[in-house]
């Protein structure tokens, strides 16, 4: 058999926003002309899908369509602080402050609406465009209520900020690491199953199933789209990808030298997401940016283990290091016969 | 040179014009015709997101000089979507999420329709061969395959063309459904406009003049001859910076353009903004800087001796940080362990590769607030650091986001935008920067590579007694994000898992090479790929299944964190379960049981790539033999 299949796993924890300080986020909501909502904060996509997840939270906290979620452009001089993209943080910080400006307009809206209906607040519902009032037949759209309000005087406007209840950790001199550096934490598995060449040393990933912890899901086409591009990243740190440095000059200066993972090289990935809500935040999200990498790439090496016997200490596991360890195998296990006994 | 004269149709329309003869065919398109959809990623023919159609061939457009365009049909990106109206394929890209940055899927896109051209009935394996020049760094491919699918069916009429449209959201319930991207049509039709396919009226171009050393003394630079030079209106160094210079996540050590000495090869020197991006890099050259070579150090376990080269005054030991993680007595723990393993693990510096190389674009407003564009990760930083440098209040200093074709982390190092707001100041006219996909690979950060040890002590029933490990990185020239990489590497190293004693040290090293920063996972990928390895290790020598051993050790709801923090909810045990399950996990001690296993080869594991045979002309079959 010149191709030998195996299977590994790993698993792994994450923290969610930033690490060991007080992370915080700011944003404004308002309920426009028309019944659209415009949300303004500082911070932005970096190609994950933040746009359409804070659309979705504006739009489930307001009560709205998220095609009639506008949001502003992110620019320090004209939006509230936000902090930056990174750290598994945007669904997290920014989507929970999305939500509590939201909240806020929202309850302005319906404290008119309460008020021209004789209606308690309680009682206000509002969903797909609509405001109305329970058990009775007061319901208009979301733009008539806006109208409404801005006759009385009111522009439906919120803000908010959200910030973590987390500490540094001591790492001074002498220091224990001890602190409280993050106040949601994620868990997550995965299983590899990959195909080794023993002539070639060539590994292939056929598959990973990828079990992760994320919180409440706002996007699960989002979420699996985070999770199969941490997957293929990590093979790419795992079996090719190798920044190479002579004497201060690197040898790999382009992607014809450079080797990034293609179609032909990916892995079919089987998500699984387990919605964990975090009990701090307004909407039980955490995050999946940065621990959708982390097991991939012990999980594949285990794999490669259980298909041929070798393992590869020394990243990546490139054709040539596999051939190697397997010969390295063969001449110990010819030598010593017994001791592999 | 003298210009040549271009008659094509592109994208319909007829065009003649004189063209400078050295651009490329993309040059043309994005700067000429201000055809920007299709993007510029690598420059040499090998990420595909500049590819277009010629006389309705895929072509990748930075490989085609202009002149060979003469008389040729051209369709770009923005030919597809041309009213308005995008094309089944485009639909299946936004229905099945397969844009993320966006910066790759012009490319994409156009692949992926030659592909259906090709073959309208092609299957996923033969999609994946005909999209294999295409690079995409975000998405896994996944959803790309997915929309092609989807694309090629709603083409068949096998599937209805409302499979294209929004998930019905008519309970009101948007949370936890598939929402289609609210971004993704202007990626999918290459309407989006990135930071280098922003222009502004009257603005100069830059280019930046990079070390050759790895550390050397600079004893002068002379931009005089370069000043001189017709069409150049600024030359920059250190030297004009007016405010307090130096930048970086955590310890401000970087200079805007190198200071007294450089540090790596690629760290930038001198900036210069002209009328046009060629003239801007003679002058480049024109630059002449004389350099007194300093002995280097390229290795962070040498770096860490005494005697070594000293990277930066501040740090006479190279040490950026050192992280330390203490519970119980790691000592007393291994004493009383049955087992004890010891391994050495490495891992090696990677590239972001985001397909969006770096980019920026700088004004003074009407009030004077210096104005910055770019794809920043961190604007909020970046504008304190940036009020410091250029000795200004903040409210005169404003960053704008703009789309990021691809972070990863990369692009949260203030690199660039210092020079290009010196040099907006200087000219007070709008200037723009656009790295080549080398200038972005040398002078940016990378994953810190590492060297970890690791002792691991268990009792024979699986319970990990003592685990203790000590991590190096290379932290390369300048701290950016080591600090904060090494403190996360440091925490999360022993795995989600109850170790009563625990020793963990971590250490960010200054070295003279490129510098390492943030990247997604950050410290964490290190340190976890080697505990969860040794876990296999540790298992197969006490014949335990992998799940199992980690279920023994797994923390639980409650338990304390090796930073002694009290978990809430754990949700550790339901991901092992929910892994095990989907993949049909069969339980045993991971002894090299590959060859006996009987869950292999599901349906949801792909087929083995065998390149090439669907096209072999003779015996295909050849495979079948072994």
């Amino acid at each position: 058999m010149a191709r030998k299949r195996g299977r590994g796993m790993a698993a792994c924890w994450y923290g969610i926003a930033r690490t060991a300080t007080v992370d915080r986020a700011a944003a404004w909501a308002e309920i426009d002309d028309g019944g659209s909502a415009k949300i303004v904060t500082g911070v932005t996509e970096i190609g994950e899908g933040i746009l359409t997840v804070l659309a979705q939270i504006a739009a489930h906290e307001i009560g709205v369509k998220p095609e009639h979620v506008v949001i502003g452009d992110n620019d320090t001089a004209r939006a509230p602080e936000a902090a930056h993209a990174g750290a598994s943080r945007q669904t997290y910080m920014i989507g929970n402050v999305v939500a509590l400006a939201s909240r806020e307009a929202r309850k302005r809206l319906v404290d008119v609406m309460a008020d021209m209906w004789s209606a308690p607040a309680e009682t206000i519902r509002t969903g797909n465009g609509e405001i109305w009032a329970e058990n009775t037949n007061h319901r208009i759209t979301m733009g008539e209520a806006v109208a409404c309000a801005k006759n009385r005087g009111v522009v439906p406007i919120g803000s908010a900020t959200f910030g973590t209840d987390t500490t540094g950790i001591k790492d001074g001199k002498g220091g224990d690491g001890s602190g409280r550096p993050w106040q949601a934490y994620v868990f997550g598995c995965q299983v590899a199953e990959v195909e080794v060449d023993t002539v070639t040393g060539e590994v292939q990933v056929l598959a990973v199933w990828a079990a992760h912890d994320v919180g409440r899901a706002v996007n699960p086409q989002g979420v699996e789209g985070q999770i199969e591009g941490g997957v293929v990243q990590a093979i790419g740190q795992g079996l090719m990808e190798d920044y190479q440095l002579k004497d201060g000059h690197t040898s790999t200066s382009g992607f014809a030298k450079y080797i990034l993972p293609t179609s032909l090289d990916v892995p079919r990935v089987n998500s699984i997401i387990i919605e964990d809500p975090d009990p701090i935040g307004p909407l039980g999200v955490k995050g999946i940016g940065e621990p959708a990498m982390v097991p991939t790439i012990p999980a594949v090496m285990n794999a490669i283990y259980d298909a041929v016997g070798v393992r590869v200490f020394d990243l990546p596991a490139t054709p040539e290091k596999i051939l190697m360890a397997m010969r390295e195998k063969d001449r110990r296990e010819t030598m010593a016969p017994q001791a592999a006994e | 040179m003298v210009d040549i004269h271009l008659d094509a149709i592109i994208n319909g329309r007829k065009v003649s014009r004189d063209v400078k003869p050295h651009l490329r065919l993309l040059d043309f398109l994005r700067d000429d015709l201000n055809l920007t959809g299709n993007k510029e990623g690598c420059g040499a023919g090998e990420c595909g997101t500049c590819s277009v159609f010629v006389d309705g061939v895929l072509m990748k457009s930075c490989l085609m000089p202009v002149a060979k365009a003469q008389g040729a049909t051209v369709d770009t990106i923005e030919s597809l979507a041309k009213s308005g109206e995008l094309s089944v394929l485009q639909k299946a890209f936004h229905k099945a999420g397969a844009s993320q940055c966006g910066y790759c899927i012009p490319g994409m896109v156009m692949a992926a329709t030659a592909a259906l051209r090709a073959n309208p009935f092609a299957d996923r394996e033969e999609i994946k061969e005909r999209l294999g020049g295409n690079i995409c760094r975000c998405t896994g491919y996944q959803k790309i395959f997915d929309a092609v699918e989807l694309a090629r069916d709603v083409q068949n009429g096998r599937v209805p063309a409302t499979a294209l449209l929004e998930t019905d959201t008519a309970d009101g319930e948007v949370i936890g459904k598939n929402v289609r991207r609210i971004d993704a049509p202007s990626k999918v039709s290459g309407r989006l406009k990135y930071a280098g396919d922003m222009t502004m009226p009257g603005m100069l171009h830059v280019q930046v003049l990079r070390s050759p050393h790895a550390h050397a003394r600079i004893v002068s630079i002379d931009t005089s001859a370069a000043l001189a030079m017709d069409g150049v209106e600024s030359v920059i160094t250190a030297a004009d910076v007016p405010g307090k210079d130096g930048f970086g996540v955590f310890v401000h050590d970087q200079p805007i353009m190198a200071r007294g000495k450089v540090r790596y090869v690629g760290e930038a020197i001198a900036a210069v903004a002209a009328e046009d991006a060629l003239t801007a890099k003679r002058a480049v050259a024109a630059i002449k800087v004389v350099y007194e070579q300093l002995a280097p150090v390229f290795d962070p376990d040498e770096a860490m001796l005494p005697g070594a080269p000293v990277v930066h005054d501040y740090a006479p030991d190279n040490i950026t940080k050192h992280i330390p993680i203490r519970v119980g007595d790691v000592e007393a723990g291994f004493a009383a362990s049955d087992l004890v393993i010891e391994e050495s693990y490495s891992t090696q510096a990677i590239e972001h590769a985001y397909l969006e190389p770096e980019a920026g674009l700088a004004y003074v407003d009407h009030d004077d607030v210096v104005t910055v564009v770019s794809p920043s990760q961190n604007i909020t930083h970046h504008r304190h650091m940036l009020a410091r440098i250029i000795d200004k209040p903040i409210s005169k200093v404003r960053f704008i986001m703009s789309p990021v074709g691809g972070g990863f982390g990369g692009k949260e190092d203030m690199i660039y935008q210092g020079m290009l707001a010196l040099l907006a100041m200087k000219t007070m006219r709008p200037v723009r920067l656009v790295y080549t996909r080398e200038e972005s690979i040398i002078s940016t950060a990378k994953r810190h590579p590492s060297r970890t040890t690791l002792r691991m002590g268990l009792m024979r029933d699986g319970r990990i007694r003592a685990l203790a490990m000590r991590m190096v990185c290379d932290g390369g020239a300048y701290g950016l994000s080591t600090e904060g990489v090494m403190r996360k590497a440091a925490i999360l190293a022993a795995g989600p898992y109850a170790i009563p004693n625990v020793q963990i040290d971590t250490y960010g090293i200054y070295t003279n090479n490129t510098p390492s920063g943030a990247f997604r996972s950050f410290g964490a990928l290190q340190t976890q790929f080697a505990t969860e390895s040794q876990l296999d290790i540790a298992a197969e020598r006490l014949g335990l299944d992998p799940f199992e051993i980690r279920r023994i050790n797994a923390m639980r709801d409650g338990d304390m964190t090796h930073t002694k923090q009290k978990l809430g909810s754990v949700s550790l045990m339901r991901a092992l379960e929910a892994a095990e399950q989907a993949s049909r996990w069969e339980a045993g001690a991971p002894t090299v049981r590959g060859p006996s296993r009987g869950d292999l080869n599901h349906d949801d594991v792909r087929p083995s790539v065998t390149l090439g045979t669907r096209f072999a002309s003779g015996d295909a079959s050849s495979e079948a033999a072994e």
